[in-house]
């Protein structure tokens, strides 16, 4: 459970949660928003495993795009929300 | 329009207010006050993250006494060249990504602080094993990452080491070794029946037998007497 909450922790303060957001926050698509962040994650996650597929982990492959894509889906809202262009 | 304004919630007012356009700033202004304040949250946030790394903040708490005690005893603490490793440089990963999630997992150092899990020698002793195997379990899951921060088998000159320790580095090389496997409880003192713990941790971690405990406890042993012996 601690191992969990401290992946999506430093998810949500590193690239997918960061960059997730900025780059939602380029678009008024919420799918285009989501896939942005989704891929940030993937991209992560391969950073940090050294570009090595046999080092990637899947929970911290899943945690990693399911944050993007919540980071992207809320920079998209907020685009909408505080931006008329 | 005043009056139905001032039927809202404050909470409401708040948010429709931080929703609206700001029409007295431009666009250059709020980019170069964004960019600002946020080297100013950023930098502030990693700086007391920093702070959290300091061996001040990491043995402020009562029951880290203990293995501040064992590891002020090892060469890592104080030895010939003056250059020392603290709790952070072998508990805390330099990667971003790794080391928020280290510091998020060790909120349960702060719970287990205020329950006395180990406010005690005897409670101490009684969870030494299990305190040392997460710490073994991480060290062998990570490749010992936070070992490799410093010592790096690339940059040793196995011709200015001691045979035994030469040869040791060679052999790990070759069989894909990592620095747990052999150099456990050289910053702290070694529980009861780590070898069979350990062995536990590697079979769990390789979902398979792992080599013989013989051959990697006598390298440990020598090199805990090689380490005590030299300290100075």
């Amino acid at each position: 459970m601690l191992n969990l909450l401290g992946t999506i922790g430093g998810n949500v303060l590193s690239l997918p949660g960061i960059l997730g957001l900025a780059l939602g926050m380029m678009t008024r698509q919420f799918w285009l928003g989501a896939a942005l962040g989704g891929l940030v994650g993937v991209l992560e996650t391969l950073v940090f495993a050294h570009w090595q597929f046999s080092q990637v982990e899947g929970m911290e492959l899943a945690i990693a795009v399911i944050v993007g894509v919540c980071a992207g889906t809320l920079g998209t809202a907020i685009r909408r929300k505080g931006a008329t262009v | 329009m005043a009056d139905s304004q001032d039927k809202r919630g404050r909470i409401r007012r708040l948010w429709d207010w931080f929703w609206s356009p700001l029409a007295a700033l431009s666009v250059g202004f709020t980019l170069l006050a964004g960019f600002l304040a946020g080297i100013l949250f950023w930098g502030g946030f990693h700086w007391t993250m920093e702070l959290t790394n300091t061996e001040e903040f990491c043995t402020s708490c009562h029951t880290m006494e203990v293995n501040l005690g064992e590891y002020r005893e090892t060469i890592h603490y104080n030895n010939h060249s003056g250059v020392r490793a603290i709790c952070s440089d072998c508990h805390v990963p330099h990667e971003w990504n790794h080391k928020i999630k280290a510091k998020i997992m060790a909120v349960k150092d702060v719970y287990h602080e205020l329950a006395g899990t180990i406010s005690t020698p005897e409670k101490y002793e009684a969870h030494r094993l299990s305190m040392a195997s997460a710490v073994w379990k991480k060290m062998k899951a990570s490749d010992s990452r936070e070992c490799r921060n410093c010592h790096n088998f690339d940059y040793m000159d196995f011709t200015l080491q001691e045979t035994r320790a030469a040869s040791e580095h060679q052999r790990a090389i070759d069989t894909g070794m990592t620095c747990i496997d052999c150099h456990q409880g050289i910053a702290h003192r070694l529980p009861q029946g780590y070898l069979e713990e350990y062995q536990n941790v590697t079979e769990a971690l390789n979902g398979e037998a792992a080599e013989p405990l013989e051959e990697h406890a006598a390298a440990g042993d020598d090199i805990r007497a090689f380490l005590n012996e030299n300290k100075d």
